[in-house]
């Protein structure tokens, strides 16, 4: 057997027999009742609001959406009662006093520790050394907390306290307190309006923060950079968090969804300009189950046990900002600033059913694309930097902890193509995938990335970055 | 003299009546169960075995068991052989009722499926042994029934006392499940009232 292919049967030996090592031991281990800070407070199972954590099941989605708290009666299911921070009969003497609220009764704190085996296809010495195999990669050690301070307040935050070594990323993911129902006080329907402010993920189709996927979906990575085509560098990514408000509901017993957000544009950083941008999502779930009463329910009675509504959704976003480059006269310093428009917009849809998850996202970006006229002294539109993409991605529980997924990506970019990022100017990626609950808070997850053709250096010819990707996930 | 000769009648025929009318005298088992290395001595079933050539006839009231505040309520109950258990949903959430098996006989499994809050569902047991409750949605949640094959049983309290009412007299075996020890089985015979003390382990 030649050398190399030596090389990685051993590495895929030395791997699985890890596997198998680990699998065998947590098999035998004595019951596990870690729980984070929800599953501490009711004193229940992560697979109450999870499916697969992080992602929720109905009934999880009906408990973020009521503040974290119960969809009904939430009082009674409560095992760890919050300290009062004054008496409810204060109510009537504010504002002559602070008006009454309470906390947790303890502090709900959350840990979640993630970390891969990598096995990387071969790839050209003119790239840069990459070793086959990477036998642990750490990913975030990432501490959440979250909660409700009383009825109508709620509050989310996380941050990855790793700052040092391999994959660790640092810094705040979510910070946030959200305000809910605020429309009770306008006499809206219930839930039609809460107020979010901090720094927030967007309400997007589908989370990147909170994703079951070992990889980021490609277009929420995908930004806007024309390089040797003209002056757009738009950091702007949807995979990471916004900082601003945001204003939305989900009125019709949360079938429908609507959200504004006003935000910085330049995702984690301090403001970097003037303007703000703006994003808005609607979607409308279409809730097929049959009978009438079982729609109205939080969760669908199945012949087994609760379980999701069978239901399609289907929705729309948008973006619209205007990023400004040259503001300090950095990059050419006898022009002013040059105020970019662009917007990213789209569609998605998910099908629920039974064991059964389809979803999948579509969306095109546009970035005005401005060229410095040096004799002129001003800027003239370019041509623009556009891309669209999307994703779609199927998973099926084939038991409650073994779930089988198949993701594909898609971006295609001309810009990116001429930048030298792929041959083509369409990029996709093929991903399929599988995660095993070894506990409600203990998962093992696989996932391989088929890659698209990508040039050599100094060369007419190309290849692909395809890997492996496998490791433990857990919460406490 | 003929009142003396009446008074005398009437209290012999009072006696004799009342002997034939009243309930053969009947015992009381009771004691206490120590579960020495294990969480707690409460929730022990405790009960009479099968009694040659005898057979009790079930209850025509419905035994029943709660599911509030996603706790089966309560957490451990006997019922005698061909007693229907009532199953309530108290709670606002989706719960749903199911056994594996019935003292690790998988034959015996069971899913009552899944009912809103206020309704019930109605399951007669008519296998002997131990049926382990959960629900598929919240997993921690769990509770037991102990189909017996006699009348005379009990479930042991926090400090693992236990009273088994109207015991004929007669010679029994006492036998005991509980969720994480061991059965235990002692012979006991019952002449009016009786106390023992049993220790089951892991």
């Amino acid at each position: 057997m030649p050398n190399e292919r030596k090389s990685v049967a051993i590495s895929l030996a030395t791997f699985l027999t890890v596997f198998a090592v680990l699998y065998m031991c947590l098999g035998h281990a004595t019951p596990s009742y870690g729980i984070p800070a929800f599953a501490r407070k009711y004193q229940t199972s992560c697979t109450t609001c999870h499916n697969n954590y992080p992602e929720l099941n109905d009934f999880g989605e009906a408990f973020k959406k009521n503040g974290f708290k119960f969809p009904k009666d939430d009082e009674s299911f409560i095992k760890e009662p919050p300290v009062m921070l004054g008496a409810k009969a204060q109510r009537e003497v504010f504002p002559k006093a602070v008006y009454p609220g309470e906390m947790p009764g303890t502090i709900p704190l959350g840990f979640r520790y993630s970390g891969n085996f990598t096995l990387n296809s071969k790839q050209p010495l003119a790239i840069g050394f990459l070793p086959r195999t990477d036998m642990f990669t750490p990913g975030p050690f990432a501490l959440f907390a979250a909660g409700s301070f009383g009825q109508r307040l709620s509050f989310w935050v996380d941050d990855d306290l790793s700052s040092g070594g391999s994959g660790a990323d640092g810094g705040l993911g979510d910070g946030y307190l959200k305000v809910n129902d605020v429309g009770h006080y306008l006499g809206l329907p219930k839930d039609a309006l809460n107020v979010r402010f901090g720094q927030f993920e967007l309400d997007l189709p589908f989370t990147q923060a909170r994703s079951i996927n070992l990889s980021d979906y490609d277009i929420y990575d995908q930004a806007s950079f024309a390089g040797g085509l003209g002056t757009t560098s738009n950091p702007l990514i949807f995979a990471e968090p916004q900082r601003g408000i945001e204003l939305g509901g989900y009125p019709n017993d949360g079938n429908f969804a609507w959200s504004v957000s006003l935000v910085n544009g330049n995702n984690v950083d301090p403001a970097v300009r003037n303007s703000k941008d703006i994003y808005v999502r609607v979607s409308q779930r279409f809730n097929l189950e049959r009978d009438a009463n079982v729609r109205k329910e939080v969760q669908a009675a199945g012949p087994t046990g609760p379980r999701d509504h069978t239901s399609l959704r289907l929705g729309a976003f948008y973006y619209y900002g205007r990023n400004a480059i040259n503001a300090d006269q950095s990059v050419f310093p006898t022009l002013g600033t040059a105020r970019e428009p662009f917007y990213r917009v789209g569609g998605d849809f998910r099908f629920k059913y039974r064991q059964l998850e389809i979803y999948g996202l579509g969306m095109h970006g546009h970035d005005v694309n401005l060229q410095p006229d040096l004799v002129n002294l001003k800027f003239d539109p370019g041509t623009p930097i556009t891309f669209t993409g999307g994703f779609g991605q199927v998973q099926y529980w084939f038991y409650p902890w073994l779930i089988g997924l198949m993701r594909y990506d898609v971006v295609n970019s001309p810009t990116d193509a001429q930048n030298g990022d792929s041959r083509r100017d369409t990029r996709n990626r093929f991903s399929p995938g599988l995660q095993v609950l070894v506990r409600a808070n203990i998962k093992l997850g696989f996932e391989y990335q088929h890659r698209w053709q990508q040039s050599i250096p100094s060369s007419t010819q190309f290849f692909r970055a395809n890997s492996f990707v496998g490791g433990i996930d857990f919460v406490f | 003299m003929k009142t003396l000769n009446k008074t005398v009648g009437l209290v012999t025929l009072f006696l004799v009546g009342w002997l034939f009318a009243a309930p053969v005298w009947a015992g009381e088992i009771k004691g206490t169960v120590k579960a020495p290395g294990m969480r707690s001595p409460e929730n022990i079933a405790v009960y009479i075995d099968a009694v040659p050539d005898k057979t009790f006839p079930p209850p025509t009231q419905h035994a029943l068991i709660d599911q509030r505040k996603m706790t089966f309520v309560p957490h451990v109950m006997v019922v005698l052989k061909g007693t229907t258990v009532d199953f309530l949903n108290s709670d606002t959430v989706g719960h749903n009722v199911y056994w594996p098996s019935i003292s690790g006989n998988k034959k015996l499994a069971q899913n009552l499926g899944t009912w809103p809050q206020g309704q019930k569902k109605s399951f007669t047991f008519t296998e002997l042994g131990a049926a382990p409750l959960l629900c598929n949605v919240h997993p921690e949640m769990s509770g037991y029934v102990v189909v017996a094959p006699t009348p005379y049983f009990a479930v042991t309290d926090k400090e693992g006392r236990f009273v088994i009412k109207d015991v004929p007299p007669g010679k029994y075996t006492l036998k005991t499940w509980s969720e994480e020890g061991k059965p235990v089985t002692q012979a006991v015979e019952v002449p009016a009232t009786i106390t023992v003390e049993l220790t089951v382990h892991r």
